[in-house]
């Protein structure tokens, strides 16, 4: 993930979309635990989640795609529309659930370390 | 309108790929985009938004899409590299996933085969006391199952193949329903538990079989996708057949005649001597034919001066 805070103007949201960005591999993985789903799917169920406040770029989660099929955490397959465009759909690997499991304790385990070191209690400093 | 049929989604997904190398990695990601783009488009029609305007807010949440296209694009990769894995890469970017239901019923169609078979041959050896009925109703369910899998395997879409239609998929269902069938029947007859006159049936079941697989066979039409033909083209050199369409003609033709005088001294054997020892005339029929089947295939002279008939010359 590049960190192109520099260049873009303050958000206005309340959370640092940088932050996000750099856990769009375990999102992603996130959203295809439970069911196997398409891009434009996958894009929707994060921009629902976030309340529509924030969306990460369909661009940045192709890239995502094609490194979590390379690195064997997802499988692509063609569906079988019979009519309109087709659908390429994303379905979790038990590599995938491995890795989005750990990225999970991972993170769960620095929120706990950096409130700490913050001295938030309950959210509030 | 629909976000298949809007125009603009095609014109523009070409204008981003623009001077691109259509690499087979590129096109996937360029029909992935175009799939995602129709949703998005739906949706915002559904919100009430014009086409043309809706393709446009489409393609601007998109964001730039240029880092990750050149990224897909041909040159500036190890072409080398690429291509000791252009077989596997191509059959994961094609990847088609059986259905659930397909695997389920070729297990199902397996325990029928095998509990069929397992009931008949029983009955017929006396170890179950079954009357003839319901042996031959055994016979009935393994060949049915047979014919499932194939017809069934047939009709559906795999990552190298399309599927057949659903009238070809019963054709060559019912064929090996009439082929497996007579054959059982006539193993009915060997064992002794069927009359044989009754081997009259079971013959005309194999051969209509024989007679419906020539014609299916003859009037196939290419069904393997266009990546696997290219992956099969890159392989070709070994396989004689592919290269000599006439050897392959030929081959075909000592097959329909080993077959015919094979079954013609099973049916004359069984009728003059026995059927216990008639079988030996289709155990030589199949002998005959492999050994045809290695001549054909790894001529022992060099391919391409071979003369006609390489593969009997030396019966």
């Amino acid at each position: 993930m590049v960190n192109d805070a520099g260049r873009n103007p303050p958000q206005p949201e309340p959370f640092s979309a940088d932050l996000l960005r750099g856990h769009t591999d375990t999102i992603v993985l996130g959203v295809l635990k439970d069911a196997e789903s398409y891009g434009f799917e996958i894009y929707k169920t994060i921009r629902d989640a976030t309340g529509g406040a924030y969306e990460i770029k369909e661009a940045t989660l192709y890239a995502t795609y094609r490194r979590l099929v390379k690195d064997g955490l997802v499988e692509a397959s063609w569906g079988d529309e019979t009519q309109g465009a087709r659908r390429k759909y994303y379905r979790i690997t038990d590599a995938g659930r491995a890795v989005y499991l750990q990225n999970v304790r991972d993170w769960t385990a620095t929120a706990h370390i950096i409130n700490k070191l913050l001295n938030v209690k309950g959210g509030m400093p | 309108m629909s976000g298949a049929e809007n125009p603009s989604i095609h014109r523009r997904l070409d204008e981003a790929f623009g001077g691109v190398t259509m690499t087979p990695e590129a096109q996937d990601l360029k029909e992935e985009i175009r799939g995602n783009l129709a949703a998005r488009v739906n949706e915002l029609a559904a919100g009430g938004l014009d086409g043309p305007a809706a393709v446009s807010q489409a393609i601007d949440e998109l964001g730039d899409i240029r880092e990750l296209v050149g990224e897909v694009a041909g040159p500036g990769r190890a072409a080398g590299a690429r291509a000791a894995n252009a077989a596997l890469d191509a059959r994961l970017l094609h990847r088609v996933r059986p259905k659930p239901a397909y695997v389920v019923g070729v297990v199902i169609a397996s325990i029928a085969i095998a509990a069929g078979l397992l009931f008949m041959v029983l009955g017929a050896t006396g170890v179950l006391p079954l009357p003839i009925g319901p042996i031959i109703g055994f016979a009935g369910v393994a060949s049915t199952g047979a014919a499932w899998i194939v017809g069934g395997t047939l009709a559906h879409e795999t990552t190298s193949n399309y599927p057949v239609s659903k009238d070809r998929a019963g054709g060559y269902f019912f064929a090996t329903l009439l082929g497996v069938y007579g054959l059982a029947v006539g193993g009915l007859v060997a064992l002794g538990a069927l009359p044989v006159w009754v081997v009259v049936f079971a013959a005309l079941g194999v051969v209509a079989a024989i007679v419906l697989f020539a014609f299916l066979g003859a009037t196939q039409t290419n069904r393997k996708k266009a990546w696997a033909r290219e992956a099969a083209r890159e392989y070709q050199g070994q396989d004689r057949f592919s290269q000599d369409p006439v050897a392959a003609a030929r081959f075909g033709i000592y097959s329909a005649v080993i077959w015919i005088v094979a079954f013609g001294l099973f049916t004359g054997l069984g009728f003059m001597v026995g059927f216990g020892i008639s079988w030996l005339a289709l155990l030589a029929g199949l002998a005959v034919h492999m050994i045809v089947l290695a001549r054909m295939l790894f001529p022992s002279d060099v391919p391409g001066v071979s003369t006609p008939g390489t593969g009997l010359q030396e019966e």
